[in-house]
């Protein structure tokens, strides 16, 4: 061990930036390299993370600084990395993932003439949340923070030369720059009231500074904190562009939209778990916007037709989830929930992709149908994980979804008292809701016969591995995380409450949501396919409603977007074309007028040039003897 | 013994005319003349301060300036014929290609 | 010694103002000379005698002697333009005269500054060559580097024709 602490750490965010780096170089000459670069870069990132994991002792922590970025007055920020339980969590979800989907790309983006480029993004992505996950304190958190925004943008639109691809990218990255503004004001506050940003030194200050008098502000640094999280992790009001963000390549929307990025709001919740405790009331405000985007996100996931953007919806969906935990103050659930719907979200993703890729780019459900027998290790995957999302025992999302049903019913945050009557029914019909469309889509997509016109198959062995892979920790990750993961996160979350043991039997009852969705769902796509129709029809408003994404996007432009824009062509006509323009045209005009005048200067005659410079002596000469001390 | 203000005042003068013929003069190798006589108006003040202060160290400078003086020269000819070759001219004033 | 400093003094200034003023280049080259054995003597009356002879042998000499092969080489004799305009030499005369003006006070204020030394010291080869070698060996080598890419500099620049 060295003075700066264990140096390891410095290698886990290394790995990935220099095969970024090296991907990007080499693969302009050698396309087919930079996939298996990225892909080994990630793998040995995830190596070196599960060798800490191992040797970390039980309560104990690495520190890693990597150096001192800057010194101003009294404030010194190191470039420093935290490695805890929580951290470790993190890690190896994004690493082993990451890495995951990293071999799934190269199998399917072997046809991209760009792909170079496309995994230098993805190792630069792994790079950003690795240092967001291990930063030791705010800054370094935040730059991974705008890194990931960053690549975001960049792998949304990498397909830019289609235009509305490419806006989408711009969509993404300007919701989450106003997410982020709420974010800095929040570390601006908290710097200012307790001049440092490190994590550990915050947590002691805060503990010690419980009066009543700092809790308003306490209160409003959770609520921009929170801003922040609901730009990043897609919840109302800011969650409009995690749909559009489908416009990346599939494995991008995996790894980003599903696995890791989004989760960076409901980490952050729970790295600065001691704030948001002293902040009830930004809590309930957490349960409450949580519950209703998880509710409109499903309804809206009901009636979508794009495979991906049912994905998506289900993500900000189940995203909801996350924060009801974290709103409750029940950490380890929201990372419980974080670390299940990684696993079978990214294999639905994948999934997805799976079956765009066979059915030669096809992403409406409509055209679909049918493919169980003609991808098979597809279809069971995606049905495995659609089990594991609707909440079925013993699959990993019933642990993860009924521990947050619980947390919420069981709060006691005086902010919440009478809310939960709503709330804890909302959340369960949610629940039920999510079983149905998922059970929709798998119904339209693999079942009855097909109605598309291309020539299914399934996808070659590097895409189909990483998906058993992760069918297989969707299927019994729950069952594992359930009982280890409270108290290896007790150390930094605090310990849970204790509860017994359920048997197979009322496991299976508790998961009655989700059959019943399930049932609902088989019912209504198979047998009985004229019930939707009947449905939509009596409902027909709600139902255009939903089609429609509840308007957000509509509201958005209307609200802020037309504005905005006619600010801005005022701008522009007044503003820029008229004193910006006129400044910096005025300015050529200056230095076209004065060089004209010096150009008469430059005679090019070396005598005139001896004889300025001998004017010039003269004139300091005369400086020295007559204004100045020699 | 001369006073040591009697060369100062010398190499004043002879820097001066130097100068003079520096602004004045056109033809390139006699501007190249009037600087090694700017160049020895420095020596020669450099060698009297020398007596003066009573160190080598101001003649040493002047052996410097000397070295830099044989290294002009040579860099200096063979610019001024690389310039007659092209001009067909030793004049500064034909050398102008540097007019904005 | 006060009298020889006069005369050689003299002979200083009028080679110096043949410099500026003659026509032809090599009258100029040849004043030029003359200047420099002055420069020379006076050396000698300073004590500085290695510079002296260094003086008569790399400047009067060597230097001198390129400068008037490369007149003879071009075979340039008069200034073939008009001769400048009162008004310029004018002006460079005054400019001359101003510098003279301001360069005596400033000297006079540099004189008193300096401490005077009661120490006579002697520029012999041998005291300035043992200076040479030990304190100032590094400039002393940086010197022999110059006039090393002097030369290499000249011959690129003087062949007929280089390519760049």
């Amino acid at each position: 061990m060295e003075q700066n602490g264990v140096t390891a750490l410095g290698y886990i965010p290394l790995f990935p930036l220099i095969g970024s780096v090296l991907a990007f170089i080499i693969g302009r000459s050698k396309r087919d390299a930079a996939g298996w670069i990225a892909t080994l870069a990630s793998a040995m990132a995830f190596a070196v993370v599960v060798a800490l994991v191992m040797a970390m002792p039980e309560e104990a922590e690495y520190y890693y600084r990597a150096f001192t970025w800057f010194s101003v007055g009294g404030f010194t920020l190191d470039f420093a990395f935290r490695f805890d339980h929580l951290t470790a969590v993190m890690c190896l979800v994004v690493t082993g993932i990451g890495s995951l989907i990293h071999l799934y790309s190269v199998a399917y983006m072997a046809e991209d003439e760009g792909r170079h480029r496309f995994f230098a993004y993805l190792n630069l992505f792994m790079f950003s949340m690795l240092l967001l996950v291990l930063g030791a304190n705010l800054l370094v958190l935040f730059v991974g923070w705008e890194g990931v925004g960053l690549c975001s943008y960049l792998l949304i639109g990498f397909w830019f030369k289609n235009l509305s691809y490419a806006g989408a990218g711009r969509k993404a990255f300007v919701v989450n720059r106003i997410g982020d503004a709420g974010f800095l004001f929040g570390m601006f506050m908290l710097y200012r009231q307790f001049d440092t940003l490190d994590f550990a030194e915050l947590a002691q200050a805060i503990s010690v500074n419980a009066s009543p008098e700092l809790l308003p502000l306490y209160f409003v640094v959770a609520l921009c904190l929170f801003v922040g999280a609901t730009g990043k992790s897609a919840q109302i009001p800011l969650f409009v562009w995690l749909p559009d963000a489908m416009a990346g390549p599939t494995p991008v929307s995996a790894l980003i939209h599903a696995a890791t990025m989004v989760t960076a709001g409901v980490y952050m919740m729970a790295r600065l778990n001691f704030l948001f405790d002293l902040a009830p009331q930004a809590q309930a405000i957490v349960a409450i916007v949580a519950v209703f985007t998880a509710m409109v996100a499903a309804l809206t996931a009901l009636t979508q037709n794009d495979i991906k953007k049912v994905l998506a919806y289900s993500t900000v969906s189940q995203l909801g989830f996350m924060f009801m935990a974290a709103g409750a103050g029940v950490y380890w659930v929201a990372v419980f929930h974080l670390v299940t719907h990684a696993f079978f979200k990214a294999c639905l993703f994948l999934g997805a992709g799976s079956v765009i890729h066979g059915c030669h780019h096809e992403q409406d459900m409509r055209h679909m149908g049918g493919l169980w027998s003609k991808m098979p290790i597809t279809a069971a995957t995606y049905g495995i994980s659609t089990l594991a999302i609707a909440g079925i025992y013993p699959l990993s999302g019933y642990f993860s979804k009924h521990a947050i049903l619980a947390a919420l019913e069981g709060g006691h945050n005086p902010a919440l008292e009478g809310l939960l009557e709503l709330l804890v029914p909302m959340a369960s019909v949610t629940a039920f809701l999510t079983a149905f469309y998922m059970t929709r889509s798998f119904a339209m997509t693999f079942l009855g016969s097909y109605r598309g016109h291309a020539h299914p198959h399934e996808s070659p062995l590097r895409m189909t591995a990483p998906l058993i892979v992760l069918a297989g920790l969707a299927l019994v990750g729950g069952l594992w995380l359930g009982g280890t993961l409270p108290h290896y996160l007790a150390p930094v979350l605090g310990s849970p409450a204790e509860h017994g043991h359920e048997s197979i039997i009322e496991g299976l009852m508790h998961s009655w949501i989700g059959i019943a969705g399930i049932g609902v769902g088989l019912l209504c796509y198979t047998s009985l396919s004229q019930i939707p129709a009947t449905i939509y029809r009596v409902i027909g408003p709600l139902s255009t409603l939903s089609l429609n994404k509840f308007y957000f996007d509509e509201l958005y432009a209307a609200v802020v977007v037309k504005p905005l824009e006619a600010i801005a062509r005022v701008l522009f006509r007044v503003v820029d074309q008229g004193m910006i323009d006129g400044a910096v045209n005025g300015t050529a005009a200056v230095v076209d007028v004065s060089g004209e005048v010096a150009r008469s200067t430059q005679t090019g005659q070396v005598r005139h040039y001896a004889f300025f410079m001998f004017v010039a002596a003269l004139l300091m000469l005369f400086l020295f003897v007559f204004a100045g001390r020699v | 013994m001369v006073p040591v203000t009697y060369y100062l005042t010398l190499s004043a003068l002879m820097f001066t005319l130097g100068i003079v013929g520096v602004v004045i003069r056109r033809n390139a190798i006699v501007v190249f003349m009037c600087i090694e006589l700017m160049l020895n108006a420095v020596n020669l003040s450099f060698v009297a301060l020398s007596r003066l202060v009573g160190n080598l160290d101001g003649q040493i400078a002047v052996f410097f300036v000397m070295v830099v003086a044989a290294a002009e020269a040579a860099v200096g000819l063979a610019i001024i014929i690389s310039l007659f070759r092209s001009a067909k001219s030793v004049e500064t004033s034909d050398a102008n290609q540097l007019n904005g | 010694m006060t009298a020889l400093f006069f005369l050689v003094a003299l002979v200083l200034l009028i080679s110096a103002v043949g410099v500026v003023a003659s026509r032809n280049a090599i009258h100029s080259a040849l004043f030029l000379v003359g200047n420099l054995m002055s420069v020379a003597v006076m050396f000698a009356m300073l004590n500085a005698h290695f510079l002296a002879v260094v003086q008569v042998i790399v400047y009067a000499g060597a230097i001198m002697v390129l400068v008037l092969f490369v007149l003879m080489l071009l075979n340039i004799k008069l200034e073939n333009q008009p001769a400048l305009g009162k008004l310029v030499i004018g002006l460079a005369g005054l400019g001359g005269l101003a510098f003279l003006w301001m360069m005596v006070p400033l000297l006079q204020r540099s004189f008193a500054a300096i401490p005077q030394s009661a120490v006579d010291v002697q520029g012999s080869v041998r005291e300035v060559g043992k200076l040479l070698y030990t304190q100032y060996v590094f400039p002393f080598e940086a010197a022999s580097l110059l006039i090393m890419a002097a030369v290499v500099g000249a011959v690129m620049l003087a062949k007929r024709r280089y390519r760049a």
